[in-house]
C-alpha cells in the first residue's frame, strides 16, 4: 500500500507522460518505418521490389514508367528499400495519412521527388465472376494493356 | 439445487479478444465451465505453408504481443530444415529482443490483471513503464510491434553500437521502476486480498493439464524452455533460474510474471555483455531441401513450438504451430471449480489468454 502511495504522489507532482498528439508532435522516433517513397529519377524499373515484396503491394510498369503501391497492403517491412540496386526507394519516418478509401499511390517519371498521384484501389473483395484480379495486379493490367 | 448456464463472452469488457465461456452456476458459485474457442481463426498454418520467403513476415503476425517469438521460432525451425548454424551475434541480438518483448508482454498481462480487478492506478503505472520499452524497440528496430529483425540464418539488419547502448541505457533507467512494481505486486494489500487463493491450480492438476509458462511456474512446476538453451540462453555467461511459486493461485501467477520482468532486464544486460562484433547472418540462397525441422521457444506465455516439413519447393508441405495459450486455456475450467462469479474474469485473465495465438 505504502509503495503504491509513494508512486502515486510521485506521479502527482511530475509532468504528464502522455503527449497531446494531434495538438502537439507525436513521439515517432527517427528510425521508425513509416512509409516507402520512390525517387523516380533513380528508378531503373528492374522489378526487384515488385518481385520481392512479401505482400505483393508494389506494381512496376516498365512501359508507362510508373511505380504504384497499394498503401493498405504495404506492411513497412523494408524489403524493397534494402533490395533496390539504385537506392531509388527510401523509408520515411511518418506514416501514411488516413483516408476513407483504399488508396494506391502512383509515382511517375515526370513527377518531383517523392511526389505521387492517388488512385483508388478496386472493389474489395475482388469480384471473381467478372474475371477481376487482385487490386495491385488489376492496376498493372490496366496500364500495361493485355499482356 | 438446479444449476443455471450463463454465457461469458465472446464480447466482454474484460477480454481483449473473443473467448466464450459457458458457466454453470449455482447461486453465486461456479460449478463448471465449458470453453469455446475459434472466433479468431484465420487459417494461418495453411497460409504460412504457401511461400517460405513470405512466411517469415506472416509468422510475426500470428500474434501481436509475442510476434518476435513467433518470428524467431519460425526462423529457427527453417534453420533446422536447412541444417545451418546461426552466428553468435545473431543469437544474442535475438535473445535481447525476445527479452524486450517478454517485458512488454508481461507488463501488459499484469496491467490487464490490475485493470480487471479495478486497480486503475497500477494499470496506468504499468503501461507508463511498458511504453518505455515500446519506444525503445521502435527506435532500434523501426516498429513497435512487428520488429521484422529476423531472417532465416540470422538477422536482416545488424544493430549498431549506439543502438546497443540505447538498449542498455533504457533498461538501466527502467530497472528501478520494475523493482518498484515488483514490490507493489508482492506486498500491496489490495493485490493480495483480491488475488490470494483465487483460481487455485494445484501442482497435480497443472501436470494433468500440461500447462506451460508462467501458469505452470505459478503452480510449482519449474518448467522453462530457456533452460534447454535455444538462441543464446545456453551460451557461457548467461545465467538464470526459473522463478516459480508453489501456491498455484492468481497471485502466484502474477508474481511469476513480474519477477520475470526483473529477470528479463538482467538477461538483457548479460546478453549485451557478451555482444561482440562479427557476422550477423549466415544467408541461405537456395530453396529449402526436403526434410523436417522443429523449434521450441519460451514465449511470454510458455512453450511455443513450430514444426515445418519442407518439400524442396517454394511452398512448404506443412507448418504446425503449437502455441502456449492453446494449452493453458483448458486449465481455466479446472481453476473455476468453486470460484465465485465475480472471480471468473480475474481467473481467465490470470492465465494471460492470447486468442490470436490459440485460434491461429
Amino acid at each position: 500500500m505504502m509503495s503504491m502511495l509513494s508512486s502515486v504522489f510521485r506521479s502527482l507532482f511530475s509532468r504528464p507522460d502522455t503527449v497531446q498528439y494531434p495538438a502537439g508532435p507525436s513521439t515517432v522516433p527517427l528510425g521508425n518505418r513509416g512509409k516507402v517513397v520512390w525517387d523516380m529519377e533513380k528508378c531503373i524499373y528492374c522489378r526487384l521490389c515488385e518481385r520481392n515484396c512479401p505482400t505483393k503491394a508494389i506494381g512496376t510498369d516498365k512501359v508507362g514508367k510508373t511505380q504504384s503501391i497499394a498503401r493498405l497492403r504495404c506492411i513497412q517491412c523494408r524489403t524493397c528499400v534494402d533490395i533496390c540496386p539504385t537506392n531509388a526507394i527510401s523509408m520515411l519516418t511518418e506514416h501514411t495519412k488516413p483516408s476513407p478509401h483504399k488508396e494506391v499511390h502512383v509515382y511517375g517519371k515526370e513527377m518531383k521527388q517523392f511526389e505521387y498521384r492517388v488512385e483508388r484501389m478496386g472493389d474489395w473483395p475482388p469480384a471473381k465472376q467478372e474475371g477481376k484480379k487482385l487490386a495491385a495486379v488489376e492496376i498493372k493490367a490496366e496500364e500495361n494493356g493485355p499482356a | 439445487m438446479p444449476s443455471t448456464i450463463i454465457p461469458f463472452g465472446p464480447q466482454h469488457p474484460t477480454f481483449l479478444e473473443p473467448l466464450n465461456l459457458r458457466l454453470r452456476i449455482e447461486e453465486e458459485r461456479v460449478v463448471g465451465a465449458d470453453i469455446n474457442i475459434g472466433y479468431n481463426h484465420r487459417g494461418m498454418e495453411y497460409a504460412l505453408a504457401q511461400d517460405f520467403r513470405r512466411s517469415f513476415f506472416l509468422s510475426e503476425r500470428v500474434c501481436g504481443i509475442c510476434s518476435f517469438h513467433h518470428g524467431v521460432c519460425y526462423a529457427q525451425a527453417m534453420e533446422d530444415v536447412y541444417k545451418i548454424e546461426v552466428p553468435l551475434r545473431a543469437k544474442l541480438v535475438r535473445t535481447i529482443f525476445m527479452e524486450c518483448q517478454r517485458l512488454t508482454s508481461h507488463l501488459l498481462a499484469v496491467g490487464h490483471i490490475a485493470e480487471t480487478m479495478g486497480y486503475e492506478a497500477l494499470f496506468m503505472k504499468l503501461f507508463k513503464e511498458r511504453e518505455q520499452v515500446m519506444q525503445l524497440v521502435n527506435r532500434v528496430t523501426g516498429n513497435r510491434v512487428h520488429y521484422s529483425l529476423n531472417t532465416v540464418g540470422g538477422l536482416r539488419k545488424d544493430i549498431t553500437y549506439e543502438q546497443a547502448k540505447d538498449v542498455e541505457d533504457t533498461i538501466t533507467a527502467l530497472e528501478p521502476q520494475l523493482l518498484d512494481i515488483q514490490k507493489i505486486v508482492h506486498t500491496d494489500r489490495t493485490f493480495r486480498k483480491r488475488l490470494h487463493g483465487v483460481g487455485v491450480l494445484s501442482k497435480a492438476m497443472a501436470e494433468t493439464y500440461c500447462v506451460v509458462g508462467p501458469t505452470a511456474r505459478g503452480s510449482g512446476l519449474p518448467h522453462d524452455i530457456r533452460l534447454t538453451g535455444f538462441a543464446a540462453y545456453g551460451v557461457e555467461g548467461m545465467k538464470f533460474e526459473p522463478c516459480y511459486y508453489e501456491e498455484g493461485d492468481c497471485h502466484a501467477r502474477t508474481k511469476v510474471r513480474i519477477d520475470e520482468c526483473v529477470q528479463s532486464a538482467d538477461l538483457i544486460f548479460q546478453a549485451l555483455e557478451l555482444l561482440r562484433d562479427g557476422p550477423f547472418v549466415n544467408a541461405v540462397k537456395t530453396l529449402p531441401p526436403s526434410g523436417e525441422g522443429w523449434s521450441r521457444v519460451e514465449a511470454p506465455r510458455g512453450e511455443l513450438f513450430y514444426h515445418i516439413r519442407a518439400q524442396g519447393a517454394v511452398s512448404l508441405d506443412r507448418v504446425k504451430i503449437k502455441t502456449p495459450a492453446f494449452v493453458n486455456i483448458p486449465a481455466v475450467a479446472a481453476m473455476m471449480g468453486g470460484a465465485m462469479v465475480h472471480d471468473v474474469a480475474v481467473i481467465v485473465v490470470s492465465v494471460d489468454p492470447c486468442i490470436c495465438c490459440t485460434d491461429r
